[in-house]
C-alpha cells in the first residue's frame, strides 16, 4: 500500500544515551593523553620525520581516540536522523566500542613502545572496531538514493576508511619484518587517506547536515555538493597513488586539487551561514571557523611538502595543521555543541521537562579551552618553524591545559544533567 | 506571521493516506490546459495505471470538481490542496471512495511546509521535507509571531532534535498522537 515508502517507526532512530556519549566520554579522556603524551616527547616534535615513537604515539591518540572516536559517536546518532534510515542494532554500536577503545590504548602503547604483542593487538582492535563502523555506515547509506550531499561524501569517507586500514595492517605487520619495500611512501599514503579521506570526507558529509541544523539554514542544495565531492575524490586519489608511488608532482597535484576541493567546501559553508535564521554565531563556531582557516593551509603546506624544500619544516607543519588545526578544531568545536545538545534531547525524550541547552553549557570553561587550544597551535607551528623543544613544550602545555578545560566542561555538564534529572 | 495569512474558516483534518501521497509523482497538467488541450485523456490513463491502495497526484489551475467526481466513481478518494491563487494539487487514492472528498486552502511557506487552520488552530505539515527543513519551518513559525500561542505539527516522526530550540525559546510539546507517518505535537508557548 505505501509503495517504497519504507519508514522506520518514530522513535527507533534514537540510539540509548549510552552509546553516543561512551564514545565522547572516550574522546575528552584520549584527549587528555595525546597531548600529556606529546608534552612528554615534545622534544621530539620540531624536525619530525615519522617512525615508532611516542610522537607517533601521541598523534595516533588524537586522530584515533579523540577524531575517530568522535566520529563514530556522532554518527551513530546523527547518521540515522539525517538519512530517516536505520542503522543498525544498538549491540553493534557498543561492540564497535568494546574494540576501538582499548584498542587505540594498547596501539598507542606499542606506537610509543615499539613492543610487537602491543602493536598487532592493538592494531587488530581498533582495526576490527573502525571496521564494524564503516560496516554499519555502509548499510545506512545503502538505503539512501535521496541524500546525495551527505551520502557522497560520506561514501568517499568509506572508500579511504577501508584503504586506510589496509595501509596499516601493512605497516603493522611491517615493523619487525621489514618487506616493505618503502614504508615512509605508505605511511604518507596513510596520513592523506585518514586525515582528508576518512575523516575531511566524513566531516564534509556531517557538514551537510549539521552546520544547517546548528545554524538554522536550509540544507546544501545537492546540485552545488555533488562537483565539490568528485574534485575531492581526485584530489584523494591523486595525493595517495602519488605518495605511494613516490611521484612528487602526482602528490602535488592531488594537493592543490584538495586545495580547490576545500575551497569550493567552504565557499558553500560561507552560503549556509550567509542564509542563516540564527543571526548570533554561538561561541563553537570560533573553533569550527579555526578549523577551516587551517585547512586550505593545510593544504598548502601539503604542496610544498610534495615539491620537496625544508621537509623537516614542511613535514611537522602539514601534519600539525591538518590533526591540530583543521580536524581538532572541528571535532572539539562540534563536541561541545552536540554533547548539551544531545544530553538535552535526551531528557525530553524521557517525558520531563527538557534541561535547557544552554544551562548545560559553561561558557567561561569552554572560552578557557578555545584560548590554548589555538596557542598550543601556535607555540608548535613556531617551535618547529625556529627547531625549539622548550617552546615546544610549552605548546603542548597549552594543548593539555586546553583539554583539561574541555574535561571540566564535560563534568559539568554531566553534574548539571544529572541534578535535572533527579529534580523531575 | 502566521496570524496575519489569511485564512479561510477552520477546515478538516487532512485524511490519514495523505502521508504515503506526499512522496508520490505529481502528474501537472497546467500547461495542456494553457495550450488549449483537454488533459482528460492523460488523466484516466494515469489513473487506469494505478493499482488498489495506490495514489495519483495532479497539479490543475483550478479545483477539478468533475474530475474528482469521474474518479470517485471508480473508487478514488480525493484530497484538494490550493496552494497558490490558482495552483491546486490533488490528491486520489484507490481506496473504493471510502474517504471520497475533502479540500483545503492551505499556505506553503518558502522551502514546502504548509499551513492551514483548523478548529484546534494553526497547523504545519513539514513531512517528507529533507532535514533541517522540518525544524527550520517550525522555528521560522514560532519566532516570527510573538502572538502565536499554540501549534500543531505533522511530522512523520518524532522531532527529537527540535525539542531543545523549543526549550530555549519557551515552548514544549503538550500532547503527541502517532499515527503511520503522521505524527501530530501540539506545541505551546508557556506563559
Amino acid at each position: 500500500m505505501f509503495g517504497g515508502a519504507f519508514m522506520m517507526g518514530a522513535k527507533d532512530r534514537l540510539l540509548p544515551p549510552a552509546i553516543p556519549f561512551r564514545f565522547f566520554a572516550t574522546a575528552i579522556v584520549y584527549h587528555l593523553a595525546g597531548w600529556a603524551v606529546l608534552l612528554w616527547a615534545a622534544d621530539g616534535l620540531p624536525g619530525y620525520q615519522g617512525g615508532l615513537g611516542p610522537v607517533l604515539a601521541a598523534l595516533h591518540l588524537i586522530t584515533l581516540g579523540v577524531l575517530a572516536m568522535t566520529a563514530m559517536g556522532a554518527a551513530y546518532q546523527m547518521l540515522p536522523v539525517a538519512t530517516r534510515r536505520p542503522l543498525g542494532p544498538a549491540w553493534a554500536c557498543s561492540l564497535s566500542w568494546w574494540l576501538f577503545a582499548p584498542g587505540v590504548a594498547v596501539l598507542s602503547f606499542g606506537l610509543a613502545d615499539g613492543a610487537l604483542w602491543a602493536l598487532h593487538g592493538g592494531a587488530t582492535l581498533a582495526i576490527g572496531g573502525l571496521a564494524l563502523f564503516g560496516g554499519l555506515v555502509a548499510r545506512n547509506l545503502m538505503r539512501v538514493s535521496d541524500l546525495p550531499a551527505v551520502t557522497g561524501p560520506v561514501w568517499v569517507a568509506l572508500a579511504s576508511l577501508l584503504a586506510v586500514l589496509v595501509l596499516a595492517g601493512l605497516l603493522i605487520a611491517d615493523v619487525g619484518q621489514g618487506f616493505l619495500p618503502d614504508r615512509a611512501s605508505l605511511a604518507a599514503a596513510h596520513g592523506v587517506l585518514a586525515g582528508y579521506g576518512f575523516m575531511g570526507m566524513l566531516v564534509m558529509g556531517f557538514s551537510a547536515v549539521l552546520v544547517p541544523m546548528f545554524v538554522l539554514a536550509p540544507a546544501i542544495p545537492d546540485a552545488q555538493a555533488k562537483p565539490v565531492v568528485m574534485v575531492a575524490a581526485m584530489a584523494l586519489a591523486a595525493g595517495a597513488s602519488g605518495a605511494v608511488l613516490g611521484w612528487a608532482w602526482l602528490a602535488g597535484l592531488g594537493a592543490l586539487l584538495g586545495l580547490v576541493a576545500a575551497l569550493l567546501y567552504l565557499r558553500l559553508q560561507r552560503r549556509v551561514l550567509a542564509a542563516r535564521m540564527r543571526k548570533r554565531l554561538e561561541p563553537f563556531f570560533r573553533l569550527l571557523k579555526g578549523g577551516w582557516t587551517a585547512l586550505p593551509l593545510s593544504l598548502l603546506a601539503a604542496v610544498i611538502l610534495a615539491l620537496g624544500p625544508w621537509p623537516h619544516v614542511s613535514g611537522p607543519v602539514w601534519g600539525l595543521l591538518l590533526v591540530v588545526g583543521w580536524l581538532l578544531s572541528f571535532a572539539t568545536g562540534i563536541l561541545q555543541r552536540i554533547m548539551p545538545f544531545l544530553a538535552s534531547m535526551h531528557s525530553a525524550a524521557r517525558g520531563g521537562k527538557p534541561v535547557l541547552l544552554s544551562h548545560l553549557t559553561a561558557q567561561p570553561v569552554l572560552m578557557v579551552h578555545a584560548v590554548a587550544h589555538a596557542g598550543a597551535l601556535v607555540l608548535l607551528l613556531t617551535a618547529i618553524g625556529v627547531d625549539s623543544a622548550l617552546i615546544a613544550r610549552l605548546g603542548a602545555l597549552c594543548g593539555l591545559a586546553g583539554a583539561l578545560a574541555f574535561a571540566v566542561f564535560a563534568i559539568i555538564m554531566m553534574v548539571r544533567y544529572r541534578a535535572h534529572h533527579r529534580s523531575q | 506571521m502566521a496570524e496575519a495569512l489569511d485564512f479561510p474558516a477552520p477546515q478538516h483534518s487532512p485524511p490519514v493516506w495523505l502521508a504515503a501521497a506526499l512522496e508520490q509523482a505529481v502528474l501537472d497538467v497546467r500547461g495542456l490546459l494553457a495550450a488549449g488541450s483537454d488533459p482528460l485523456g492523460a488523466l484516466m490513463e494515469a489513473a487506469d495505471g494505478v493499482s488498489f491502495g495506490g495514489f495519483l497526484v495532479v497539479d490543475a489551475p483550478f479545483n477539478p470538481s468533475p474530475l474528482r467526481r469521474i474518479l470517485a466513481a471508480r473508487g478514488f478518494s480525493s484530497y484538494g490542496r490550493r496552494l497558490g491563487g490558482s495552483h491546486w494539487r490533488i490528491y486520489f487514492h484507490l481506496n473504493g471512495a471510502a474517504d471520497w472528498e475533502h479540500d483545503s486552502d492551505v499556505a506553503v511557506m518558502d522551502g514546502g511546509a504548509m499551513l492551514w487552520r483548523e478548529e484546534d488552530g494553526l497547523h504545519i505539515d513539514v513531512r517528507k521535507l529533507r532535514p533541517p527543513q522540518p525544524m527550520l519551518a517550525i522555528l521560522r513559525l514560532i519566532d516570527g509571531d510573538a502572538a502565536l500561542q499554540a501549534l500543531v505539527v505533522h511530522h512523520e516522526r518524532h522531532p527529537q532534535y527540535l525539542l531543545p530550540e523549543l526549550a530555549e525559546r519557551g515552548w514544549s510539546v503538550a500532547r503527541v498522537s502517532e499515527e503511520f507517518q503522521d505524527v501530530r505535537l501540539w506545541l505551546e508557548r508557556k506563559s
